[in-house]
């Protein structure tokens, strides 16, 4: 049945008996035991050990050669004794069933470990199919993340704008008021300027009619001496008035940087004056600002959030008065930083809170008031520049919040 | 799978199957010591671990047809540790008929089961249609104690087309009962693809009797 890699084919004498490579010492060591005068020779009478040609003549009765149930060969010789005859078989028949055993063990084996090789190689693809199953699942759970992510960071923006425009409203509310106070009294003083119009134009016939009697009676009459000291008087004073709103207009427009909104080198020190100007109408009735401003090296950065993170923090100082008190900006250049410093003598933060200041939403005011988000946004923007803010509070005694900024590269 | 080869010899192939331990080995050792030495060759058992059969055994019989006929058996068992199913699938390729060895120890239960899902696996996986396979399901080792009743396996195993032997093969009990009970599952499907009976002369009393030496 011929298949040869099949361990338990059918096996000629010739395979069972001289694979190896036996053939030269089983030769000499038969030949050693019986001379010259000896054959094996397989089933189909072809001779594979000795010579039965050197038996010619002699009667010898050979000796069949067993192997399972069959007789597979045969075996004789002539010089030696019936009991040596049928050792020497039993001897072939022993070397017979151990190559049998040893070439079955040995194709088998081989077997054995094609198809245990073929069983890890469909495990194998099962695990690479199942592994190909989890990444596609992973990657999908990125993406979703990934949408989460996308959906919070929306909703962060959005409120960040919230927070931004409800300082924006804060600020405008007291600029209205600063504002107004100069247009008040330009506009009444321009209706007394008005009368005075009047009151001049009055004079006009005497004049044309060369009376210089009734033009005398006439200016002393209208009190013309004290019109024309307090016509420019009040022109004066609603000059003053209207450089006040352009001063006020151009402190905001500093302070927005609206012309400004890539990053560019900055003075820390005159932003921290425009927006010390512009907070000026929700701080002058509360506290008093101090300035110790050092000299400073510039800042790479986006005037309009750097703003944003000092109106922030000066409002807040203010907020935190109790009774009028005074705010402290020191600013100093440090090892490569440029550090800035508000202290306040407000009411302090109690040491529980201190460490929620910096966390969204956080906040005491009371519900309208805030959004919790001021100080968080500070922080972003502050990081966004690659510094850091910090805040010290004593109760009673006062805070102290501190921004470092590194110096814009090139002036180092 | 059993064929003619070209000096009109048949030779058929007969495995012992079952779970680590069942006994395979004893079958064949006591087949060998009850079959007449003109009908049997020596006993091969390969190498051994801790008693246990690493490769496979393999007891060669052999008979001569009224027709001239050479008919050999060649008994194989595999070795039932889990670890060394790519050498049972490669003994169990082309069987001819199968003995199941079950251990009949009631903690021996999970390995049978196992083990002839096993076979059914390893069956298909070589070619071997298990439906018509000739196989016999031996339940060894009666004379323990605590073991599955014999109620227990009759009403388990007497659904199945499979004919179920009990057997103490350390006694020598069932042995030959199992091995004729194949015999004749087998002789069924031989003599439908050779004409066993019209070509050969041989019906199947006579297989049966020659195959164990009789």
């Amino acid at each position: 049945m011929g298949e040869p890699s099949v361990f338990d084919r059918d096996r000629s004498l010739e395979e069972l008996l001289l694979s190896g490579g036996a053939r030269a010492e089983l030769e000499e060591a038969l030949g050693g035991l019986l001379g010259q005068g000896f054959y094996v020779r397989d089933a189909a009478g072809r001779t594979l050990l000795g010579d039965a040609g050197h038996l010619a003549g002699e009667a010898t009765e050979a000796l069949a050669l067993r192997y399972g149930v069959e007789t597979v060969g045969e075996f004789a010789a002539a010089g030696a004794t019936a009991n040596e005859r049928a050792a020497v078989a039993q001897l072939l028949q022993l070397v017979m069933r151990l190559n049998a055993r040893y070439l079955m063990v040995s194709e088998l084996h081989a077997a054995a470990i094609d198809a245990d090789f073929a069983a890890l190689k469909e495990k194998h693809a099962a695990l690479e199919q199942s592994e190909a199953r989890y990444r596609a699942l992973t990657e999908s759970l990125e993406q979703r993340v990934a949408e989460q992510v996308r959906t919070i960071e929306a909703a962060r923006t959005q409120l960040y704008q919230v927070e931004k425009m409800a300082a924006v409203g804060q600020l405008a509310a007291g600029m209205a008021h600063e504002i107004n106070n100069p247009i008040g009294f330009v506009k009444s003083n321009l209706t007394t300027a008005r009368g005075y119009v009047a009151s001049l134009r009055a004079l006009a016939p005497f004049v044309r009619a060369r009376d210089a009697g009734a033009l005398e009676a006439a200016w002393s009459r209208a009190d013309l001496d004290f019109v024309l000291e307090d016509f420019d008087a009040l022109l004066r004073e609603s000059a003053a008035g209207a450089e006040r709103v352009a001063r006020i207009v151009s402190d905001l427009k500093a302070f927005s940087s609206v012309d400004q909104t890539a990053r560019e080198n900055l003075d820390l020190n005159a932003c921290i004056r425009a927006v010390c100007n512009v907070a000026r109408p929700q701080v002058a009735e509360r506290a008093d600002i101090e300035f110790d401003l050092g000299p400073l090296s510039e800042v790479y950065g986006n005037a309009a959030r750097l703003n944003e993170v000092f109106l922030n923090i000066i409002l807040n100082a203010a907020q935190a008065m109790e009774r009028r008190g005074r705010i402290l900006i020191e600013t100093r250049g440090h090892d490569g930083q440029a550090v800035m410093r508000v202290t306040d003598d407000g009411r302090g933060i109690p040491a529980a809170l201190l460490a929620r200041v910096f966390d969204p939403f956080f906040t005491t005011r009371e519900v309208g008031q805030g959004t919790g988000l001021g100080l968080t946004v500070a922080r972003d923007i502050v990081r966004a520049h690659g510094g850091d803010i910090a805040i010290e509070s004593t109760p009673g005694v006062g805070t102290t919040v501190t921004v470092r900024l590194p110096v814009a590269a090139a002036a180092r | 799978m059993a064929d003619y080869d070209e000096q009109r010899r048949l030779a058929i192939k007969l495995v012992y199957y079952g779970p680590a331990l069942s006994g395979k080995t004893t079958n064949l050792m006591r087949l060998h010591d009850t079959v007449p030495a003109r009908a049997r060759g020596e006993l091969m058992t390969l190498e051994t671990q801790n008693d246990r059969t690493l490769f496979f055994d393999l007891l060669p019989l052999g008979f001569t047809a009224p027709s001239g006929l050479s008919v050999r058996l060649k008994l194989f068992t595999v070795p039932g540790q889990v670890a060394h199913d790519g050498t049972r699938k490669a003994v169990l390729s082309r069987a001819d008929g199968v003995v199941f060895v079950a251990d009949s120890q009631r903690s021996q239960s999970l390995n049978n089961g196992e083990s002839f899902e096993n076979l059914a696996n390893n069956a298909a996986r070589v070619g071997l249609d298990f439906t018509q396979l000739p196989l016999v399901v031996q339940f060894n080792k009666r004379d323990l104690a605590d073991i599955v009743s014999e109620e227990e396996i009759r009403a388990r195993w007497g659904q199945t087309t499979w004919p179920v032997v009990l057997a103490s093969a350390a006694l020598g009990t069932g042995v030959m009962e199992t091995f004729t009970a194949l015999l004749w599952r087998v002789y069924g499907t031989l003599d439908r693809r050779f004409g066993f009976a019209a070509t050969h002369g041989l019906a199947g009393e006579a297989f049966v009797a020659a195959a164990v030496g009789g």
